[in-house]
């Protein structure tokens, strides 16, 4: 039986009067990654807030490695080994490449002085099981192409061991080079044991990579399905229609088909 | 792509800019008049120069974390005003009222710091009250009137803060020797230090750098605390050094330690900040101010100077910049 890696039971989410998050349940195991789908205000992006700690969650639980637990700010979903990767990869653009991977976990010499040395070492070991090919360490994270930046930003949360990793629209901001090097990426991680929640726009990279999906609409799981068992067709039928297929697991109050 | 060159990564670098320019500025006013390069004239820029320097210093370490402030020109006249008004009152001695000042100067540097940081307001507008604020204050408990100074000679204290020496005929304050130091530890702090990689985060990705644990507004406060505090020290120092602490000196010295910094190379969006860079770009504008009055060009004219170099850098800036990013 796959290790469950995290779980959120009935997750509610009140913005002021607006109830952004109606009982969603979500879960992702080892060695998986999980496709968020739903159009735009279907309520993923509040939800994956939730998940990685930026906003406080209204009622519901969330459990990881089945410990329930409490997420109030994003250090402590990373200390919950929980980290999100964003479309704009949140790094900071002026600082090398190991400055960056150890900003607020600074490696520091016996004098109290940053270990350049040591955290470049680090990040040559980090960067080279996913990018072998990789050599500008000495430039500032701006130099690099947007599919680099990607590779940072995910080295940055397995160098401090992430086991859940949640990816905004990796790729929404990359060619089609870039996006085929940061699925690969996907696939290693998955190899490695790590489990993803992979947010995307786009149907046919979910399909590519997840191995279920879960389709969002108005704050609710419309459904969740094995990639392997339903349609690309069937899968825009329930992000534009919330219309679930008989192959798919109903959220609780999804329409039924 | 292939790492740069040791001579690429030099042209690249933001302090390249200012280093070729203050060699150019160095040998255009040395060729008209051989005099500015003399042992005397060196001697004073290097000790107008330490005064506003100073403040620059903790400017560069701001504005890399993407504030700045305007308040410091007020503050370096209200600290000596505060320090000098104590001290003939018979209140304190000279020690104690030196601390009194900077003590105050650090409250001033905390209130900026809270109001940008807790009720987000933009640090333009906050430290432009408080530049108001405090210069006021200094006008108002002075009357408007200088405060006498000249009880500072043959104090020990006076001297370890601006007494002179001389190295082999070269007049040396002890300003100067300040100045040298916070060099080092700015330059250390910025580079080498937990600090100096918090600071450089919070101005080039406040966010980011909040989600990896980092306390930026802690780190802003800390630095506008600094800032306020150098500003007193140099307003203290050239206080001794003019003997005179008049309310209203310092005023518009906020711009031109901004010019310096930016001119160095410090973005003024934070994220990237150079101590080299700044002590380039101060001694660009010291020279400039000296230079331009030995070769005969009128004192009057020194802000057209000054405007077209800053507009000169940010276009070279932009430049290296641009060719920085295409990898070329």
């Amino acid at each position: 039986m796959a290790e469950e890696l995290v779980r959120m039971e009935n997750i509610n989410k009140f913005y002021g009067s607006v109830h952004a998050l109606r009982d969603v349940s979500l879960k992702v195991d080892r060695h998986e990654v999980v496709g968020l789908l739903g159009d735009n205000g279907a309520g993923k992006s509040t939800l994956i807030k939730v998940l990685s700690g930026a906003v406080p969650v209204t009622s519901g639980d969330i459990y990881v490695k089945g410990r329930r637990v409490e997420m109030h700010s994003t250090t402590d979903a990373i200390a919950n080994g929980i980290e999100t990767i964003y479309q704009d990869s949140a790094l900071v653009p002026q600082l090398s490449i190991a400055r960056n991977l150890f900003l607020g976990r600074e490696i520091l010499t016996k004098w109290g002085t940053l270990d350049d040395v040591a955290m470049e070492a680090e990040a040559r070991k980090v960067m080279g099981r996913l990018n072998p090919n990789f050599r500008r360490f000495k430039e500032p994270v701006k130099a690099l192409s947007g599919g680099q930046r990607q590779s940072v930003a995910i080295a940055r949360a397995i160098l401090f061991n992430a086991r859940i990793l949640i990816m905004d629209e990796p790729t929404a901001a990359l060619g089609p080079q870039e996006t085929a090097q940061v699925g690969e990426l996907i696939k290693e991680l998955k190899k490695d044991g790590i489990g993803i929640f992979l947010i995307s726009h786009d149907i046919h990279d979910v399909f590519d990579l997840a191995d279920r999906v879960s389709v969002m609409k108005n704050g609710r799981v419309v459904g969740h399905a094995r990639t392997e068992d339903v349609t690309k067709d069937e899968v825009l039928g329930m992000i534009i229609l919330g219309k679930c297929p008989p192959a798919a697991q109903p959220g609780p109050g999804a329409m039924l088909s | 792509m292939q790492n740069r060159t040791f001579l690429q990564r030099f042209i690249g670098a933001s302090e390249f800019g200012p280093l070729v320019l203050l060699i150019a500025e160095l040998a255009v006013f040395t060729f008209v008049n051989p005099a500015f390069l003399s042992a005397l004239n060196i001697s004073n820029i290097l000790t107008f120069t330490v005064e506003l320097g100073l403040i620059a210093l903790a400017m560069t370490l701001l504005m890399t974390a993407g504030e700045f402030d305007l308040s410091v020109g007020s503050v370096f006249g209200f600290s000596a005003v505060i320090m000098w008004t104590l001290f003939n009152a018979g209140l304190m001695p000279m020690g104690a009222a030196f601390v009194v000042a900077l003590a105050i100067a650090l409250f001033i540097g905390w209130v900026n710091g809270l109001f940008v940081t807790r009720l987000n307001i933009p640090s333009f507008l906050v430290t432009l009250g408080m530049l108001l604020v405090v210069r006021g204050t200094a006008l108002y408990i002075t009357s408007g009137f200088p405060q006498r100074t000249w009880s500072a000679e043959g104090s020990v204290f006076a001297d370890i803060l601006v007494g002179e020496f001389s190295i082999g005929g070269f007049r040396v304050y002890m300003s100067v020797l300040w100045f040298v130091l916070f060099v080092i530890i700015t330059h250390y702090i910025l580079n080498q230090t937990k600090a100096g990689n918090w600071i450089q985060a919070s101005g080039g990705n406040a966010p980011a750098a909040r989600n990896r644990g980092v306390n930026v507004n802690r780190t802003k406060v800390l630095l506008f605390m600094f800032s306020a505090a150098m500003a007193a020290f140099a307003g203290i120092i050239s206080s001794i050094r003019t003997s005179a602490a008049n309310p209203n000196s310092g005023t518009g010295y906020e711009l031109e330690v901004i010019a310096m910094v930016v001119i160095g190379g410090t973005v003024l969006t934070g994220g990237r900040g150079t101590i080299i860079g700044t002590v380039l770009g101060i001694f660009i504008l010291r020279a400039m101010r000296n230079g331009i009055v030995l070769i005969g060009v009128p004192g009057l004219a020194y802000n057209i100077f000054i405007g077209a170099i800053i507009l000169g850098m940010m276009a070279l800036h932009s430049w290296l910049e641009r060719r920085h990013n295409a990898g070329t």
